[in-house]
């Protein structure tokens, strides 16, 4: 769900950890509320049960699982396009990604 | 490194904003969804019969949504004229028309259960909460008051929506599924913008949240009464209410109005 | 009333705009469609497309206030849905003719001085006739006011400049021919609903018939004060040299290229002002005619 994981040579880190990062190929899910060419960045959320993948974060405001292109890590931006959202991915209570509203 | 042009999380914030708030972003996003269906109904969703009783329950609930979508869209267009600039102009002149689009798919949808006349039968059943809710909210935008009428649109009422819709459709015949998460995809862009709009006018000024808090407490018990008047009509079982008003409160709560 | 607004509903709006003339298009022309470069290497002819685009802005802009501002007035359901697809129409005008002053050259950061700067105050005061009987919540004026006289003068506009611009500038043209599209509906709404509110409140005519009046004016005056501003006919011979053949278009019978700008003005006010005659007259209005200015 979280999109095909591919060799990585991208070593930034915007959070001082050092391994590279890994990178995603994403392909559309079927997620039909932003425009054709933004849709691979977003999915449906199935819920509690619904695993996040390293390259994924779930909007707070309107639950849409929102989608990376490399694994994310503390201190990276993102956009819901569904709700119109601006986050800041952050550490969650239970050692996991959060996103948290920046606005 | 990530590409410009293309990653939308490379975007810087004004060019986000400048994006997501226009008529194209708008155009091509209804759409993935809208370009299927006939007033919010797909093609191969089947009629389902519903017995004497559920079919009045179903006019109530429907009845009622009527009013609060004729709320949003009096309230919306009414914004359009407030709005602060030419992106939330254009931003708010989308939602006016996801709003009449939304009171039209209902109204249809009345039509299909065989009510005669929905405006008749939404006076006669109309919630008195949310009546009240809707007198209170135009007034706020009749006073041109920017900030008090976003927060009781865009982040209460479609709040208010998002969660009885989304709750609704769970247990909703299959036509008026289809009608109600049509909507309830066009909310999503609703309270994102409410939300992204009061936060950050909310960050730097602490009188405006005096001020929404006093308002915000005004409208809650009619906004959790209204919710508590259609989830009964829905049936669904007093102890599941407060999980639904629960939902409204912490979009509330992450605008800091625990 | 219910039957004739059947065809203005939402979901026919959907089924013939977003899913029918506009789809495939982007900011309402071909995807990759440019400003052609005369328009923007010529410093002549980019700044009178400036000039002539911000007045667009401009009315658009009041069009977009007026019918937000009529929703709340509209004494029926059926009115104020079809006024959401209107508002729309509207607010997409607004975007795609700003657009094009940015296609133009205009820094996003200069958008407002530069429309500030080139507004025509006679068209800013042809906007504030209509959107004082919008802020009072006078539904049959305000409608008189931006879905016959506003919207009609629009129409007419939009047709000469499409006719000026087929040859030139597709890009331009393609993008006019969608807000002539829209622009039928408004039309069409503001005459079909409009007849039968007159009907029922005769007593408004006087009061409509003065504001027509005194929008027609404003109007008249800002053709004026456009044509008065056109390049001299030195100038315009050099323009005609070139974009050659390209530049030689008719419309309403007259080759534009070779007559004079005042031609092309009086031409523009009759064409308008008669349609204004016969849309006034189907719904019970009698015309007024305005001092020329």
């Amino acid at each position: 769900m979280s999109g095909e994981p591919e060799r990585s040579d991208d070593a930034e880190s915007g959070s001082g950890e050092s391994a590279p990062r890994q990178r995603f190929v994403l392909e559309e899910t079927g997620f039909d509320e932003v425009p054709k060419k933004y849709r691979k960045y977003y999915r449906k959320w199935k819920g509690p049960q619904d695993p996040l993948g390293p390259n994924e974060v779930l909007c707070p405001v309107c639950k849409v699982v929102i989608r990376s292109t490399r694994e994310l890590r503390v201190g990276d931006r993102v956009y819901c396009m569904a709700c119109f959202t601006r986050f800041s991915v952050e550490r969650a209570s239970d050692g996991g990604l959060e996103a948290r509203i920046e606005y | 490194m990530a590409d410009p042009g293309t990653d939308v999380h490379a975007f810087a914030p004004d060019r986000f904003i400048e994006e997501v708030h226009s008529f194209e972003f708008w155009f091509q996003a209804v759409e993935g969804y809208l370009s299927e269906t006939r007033y919010g109904r797909r093609p191969e969703t089947p009629d389902v019969r519903l017995d004497d009783a559920e079919r009045d329950r179903l006019v109530t609930v429907l009845c009622n949504y009527c009013v609060g979508e004729t709320a949003a869209l009096e309230g919306a267009s009414g914004l359009v004229a407030i709005a602060p600039n030419r992106l939330t102009k254009i931003f708010l002149s989308t939602q006016v028309v996801d709003e009449g689009r939304h009171l039209e798919v209902l109204l249809h949808r009345l039509g299909d259960l065989g009510v005669a006349s929905p405006e008749a039968e939404i006076e006669k059943r109309a919630s008195r909460s949310l009546l009240a809710f809707k007198k209170r909210l135009l007034d706020l935008v009749a006073g041109k008051d920017w900030e008090a009428a976003i927060f009781a649109q865009n982040v209460i009422l479609e709040a208010l929506e998002f969660t009885v819709f989304q709750a609704h459709a769970e247990t909703a015949d299959p036509v008026t599924r289809d009608v109600l998460l049509g909507i309830v995809k066009d909310e999503r862009r609703h309270i994102g913008f409410g939300e992204n709009e009061l936060g950050r006018r909310l960050k730097t000024s602490p009188t405006t949240r005096v001020r929404l808090g006093a308002i915000q407490r005004e409208l809650d018990p009619l906004v959790l009464a209204a919710c508590d008047e259609t989830l009964a009509q829905l049936g669904t079982p007093r102890s599941e209410r407060p999980e639904v008003g629960r939902s409204y409160l912490a979009a509330v709560e992450r605008l800091g109005f625990a | 009333m219910a039957d004739f607004l059947s065809a203005y509903s939402i979901q026919y709006w959907l089924e013939s705009c977003p899913q029918g003339y506009l789809d495939g298009t982007e900011y309402g022309h071909a995807p990759g469609e440019k400003e052609p470069d005369p328009f923007v290497s010529d410093p002549m002819l980019r700044e009178r497309a400036i000039q002539s685009t911000v007045q667009l802005v401009v009315g658009e802009r009041c069009a977009l206030a007026a019918s937000s501002g009529l929703i709340n007035a509209a004494p029926d359901e059926a009115s104020k849905r079809y006024l959401a697809t209107q508002t729309l129409d509207e607010a997409r005008h607004v975007e795609i003719f700003t657009q094009r002053l940015y296609d133009l050259g205009v820094p996003k950061s200069d958008l407002e001085s530069v429309i500030r700067e080139h507004a025509n105050p006679n068209l800013v005061k042809f906007a504030e006739v209509l959107l004082e009987k919008v802020d009072r919540k006078d539904f049959v004026a305000g409608v008189v006011g931006q879905n016959i006289v506003l919207e009609g003068m629009a129409f007419t506009v939009f047709e000469m400049m499409h006719a000026m611009n087929q040859k030139v500038n597709k890009k331009f043209a393609h993008t006019l021919s969608g807000t002539i599209a829209d622009e039928r509906r408004h039309v069409g709404f503001g005459e079909n609903r409009i007849g039968s509110l007159i009907q029922q409140h005769p007593e408004k005519k006087p009061e409509i018939e003065r504001m027509q009046r005194d929008m027609s004016y404003f109007m008249l005056a800002t053709f004026a004060d456009a044509f008065r501003k056109a390049p001299s006919e030195e100038e315009r011979a050099r323009i005609r040299a070139e974009l050659g053949e390209r530049g030689d278009v008719e419309w309403q019978g007259k080759s534009l290229a070779s007559v004079d700008p005042s031609e092309i003005e009086a031409l523009l006010a009759d064409t308008v002002l008669k349609e204004f005659k016969l849309r006034l007259g189907r719904v019970g209005i009698e015309y007024q005619s305005p001092v020329r200015p």
